[in-house]
């Protein structure tokens, strides 16, 4: 699914709601029909969240820091995984670089592999897109494409639809607080 | 053996860190000087005023260390990560606690020939029991100091607000080390004050056992 | 209970016309009644509002903790209320304690302070719950209630120090046990009386701001 909308509609907070980053004032939020309060870590390794901030330690390579999150996320191969996926996203060359040093999109490329990496059930991504040239736009339509297939609940946020556009996406819109269905 | 990893992770941050390591340092060298200073320069019972200025400047370069700590979870977001990544509180807060307890024992090592050498205390016979009673200390100072460093992210003047809540906290602790050190250095050993090693190891333990219970809660409590 | 019930309002008006009158006679007590001890004189008789407030502050603080727990328990910002109201009336009561207890030291031990067990635990225990109030009002109103509750359940740990510090330290000058005619004891349990409602009083009264504030944050939400 696509959400677009407005500045200021409440598309991150919501994000951020549904990635349990923040509670919510009123309502509920479930997960395979169970509150994710009542199982919060399961939760929380079920859900892949990437947003604005990059979620990362700036002294740690890209290598390190997926590895860190991947054994934190209970994944035994982390290292090999992270070397695979870094090698797919063209980070190879930069894997032992502490991530303080990358632009905007290496950055932005880490971040993402970062919740991707344990191939999660719900992946909630927020402007994935910021910062990626086309190659990395490419590869990450393919990772979600790959997920899609896997069963995973997809929730993108952004405003580059070009984008999106070939992942063919259910579209809907975010006003005031508010989703709407938009065809 | 998420707290491996997560004591491994603070480490390596830190190791890289070699500015803020190269301040820390001296700034903790600048405490046992002007502490010096201030009792000196005869020094009217060197064991007592040596081991008054080992313990208060750890105290205070600890501050900054847990402050430090706190820091490179919250830029950028990597402490947010790690509660998103669906890792147990505890085994977070132990493997922040034992980095926090490597840090100070390294400052410990620093900080404990310059106050020998300066108050002219001290003798290698005593320095496993010195040691010893450090291991006591510091365990409590990361213990407790993690959790209210952690209750303190957030907060306007942190490093005010830690040294409010953490310093009295402490002071079983800290009393007892000052105490424990000036009878090894007075008297070559522990025995007047050997109550005081319970004393600590209660307050450690306590500490340890307040974070099982309580630092969930703590991590939640920033959103 | 997000409005004051007229329940509330008749009970607070009860307490504090009971702890005004109880407070006054206990004033009456000690100024007419109670004997002048014969080593320190008209200064022990500090002894009638020290004793009572310090119990009152253990009384405020436990309540704190127990409140702190209960509210980690249930989240129910009820209990939140509780804890927060009794920390601040038993931070006045505790200031009297630091503020009288000089004045019965300087005739006692010809001194305004020692560093010995029990003051020195009683300040740092004043010292930390002023720091749960610093802390609270320092934080985002989003973690205010679970940050304060731990810090509500933290804290306990001076408790045992402070309570057990005669007992647990040599060289300690406060007194572990107290001689009393029977007179002194009977005008000391009227002024416990008589400050205990005065601070379950002042308890009720700083609730009820917390409800108010609790029906004003739900209007505006």
């Amino acid at each position: 699914m696509l959400l677009v909308g407005a500045n200021g509609s409440g598309k991150t907070t919501l994000a951020r709601i549904m990635s349990t980053m923040l509670r919510a004032d009123r309502g509920s939020l479930t997960l395979n029909g169970d509150p994710v309060e009542k199982r919060l870590i399961q939760s929380r390794r079920a859900i892949g969240f990437a947003s604005h901030r990059p979620f990362l330690y700036m002294g740690l390579t890209p290598i390190e820091n997926l590895e860190f999150f991947g054994r934190l996320s209970g994944l035994k191969d982390a290292r090999a995984r992270a070397s695979r996926q870094l090698d797919r996203f063209g980070m190879t060359p930069f894997a032992n670089t502490p991530v303080d040093r990358f632009s905007r999109g290496m950055l932005q490329r880490v971040a993402l592999l970062r919740a991707l990496q344990g191939e999660p059930s719900v992946l909630l991504l927020d402007e994935p897109y910021a910062g990626l040239d086309d190659d990395g736009t490419a590869t990450l339509n393919a990772f979600l494409e790959e997920a899609r297939n896997r069963g995973t609940a997809t929730l993108v946020i952004s405003h580059d639809r070009d984008r999106v556009a070939p992942l063919r996406p259910r579209v809907c819109a975010m006003r005031a607080g508010t989703v709407e269905d938009r065809p | 053996m998420t707290f491996l990893w997560v004591t491994l992770k603070d480490l390596r941050l830190h190791a890289r860190d070699f500015r803020f390591l190269a301040t820390l340092g001296l700034f903790s060298l600048s405490l046992v000087l002007i502490l010096s200073f201030a009792f000196g320069p005869i020094f009217q019972e060197p064991a007592r005023e040596a081991s008054a200025t080992l313990w208060a400047s750890l105290f205070f370069a600890g501050i900054l260390g847990l402050t430090r700590a706190l820091d490179l979870e919250s830029e950028s977001g990597g402490g947010d990560a790690v509660r998103l990544a669906g890792a147990d509180p505890y085994s977070v807060y132990l493997g922040k606690t034992v980095s926090s307890f490597l840090l100070l024992g390294a400052l410990f090592c620093l900080v404990l020939p310059c106050a020998a050498v300066f108050f002219d205390v001290g003798n290698l016979a005593v320095l496993p029991q010195v040691a010893g009673v450090a291991a006591l200390a510091l365990i409590g100072y990361a213990a407790w100091g993690t959790l209210f460093a952690a209750l303190a992210r957030g907060l306007k003047a942190r490093e005010l607000l830690l040294s409010v809540l953490l310093f009295p906290t402490l002071i079983p602790i800290w009393i007892g080390a000052v105490k424990l050190t000036h009878s090894l250095w007075a008297d070559g050993t522990i025995e007047p004050v050997r109550d005081w090693l319970k004393i600590m190891a209660v307050m450690d333990v306590l500490g340890l056992a307040m974070a099982a219970w309580l630092f969930e809660v703590v991590q939640e409590a920033g959103e | 209970m997000k409005t004051i019930p007229k329940w509330w309002t008749v009970t607070g008006t009860a307490l504090w016309t009971a702890s005004l009158a109880l407070v006054a006679v206990s004033v009456w007590l000690v100024v007419t009644r109670a004997p002048i001890e014969q080593q320190m004189g008209v200064a022990q008789k500090i002894f009638y509002i020290h004793v009572p407030s310090a119990i009152a502050t253990v009384i405020a603080f436990g309540l704190t903790f127990a409140a702190s727990i209960a509210y980690l328990s249930t989240r129910n910002w009820a209990w939140d209320a509780v804890a927060v109201s009794s920390c601040e009336v038993g931070m006045v009561f505790a200031t009297v304690v630091l503020l009288s207890g000089p004045l019965w030291a300087r005739s006692s031990w010809n001194t305004w302070w020692t560093w010995e067990p029990r003051l020195t635990s009683f300040l740092v225990m004043w010292i930390l719950y002023g720091g749960y109030h610093i802390v609270r009002h320092s934080v985002a109103a989003g973690s205010r209630r679970e940050v304060s509750a731990v810090l509500g359940t933290v804290l306990i740990v001076t408790y045992p120090i402070t309570l057990m510090s005669v007992h647990w330290w040599r060289g300690s000058l406060h007194p572990k046990n107290v001689m009393m005619t029977s007179d002194m004891r009977g005008i000391l349990l009227v002024s416990m009386a008589a400050w205990i409602l005065f601070y379950l009083a002042a308890l009720q009264q700083r609730l009820r701001i917390e409800i108010l504030r609790e029906a004003s944050n739900e209007a505006d939400g």
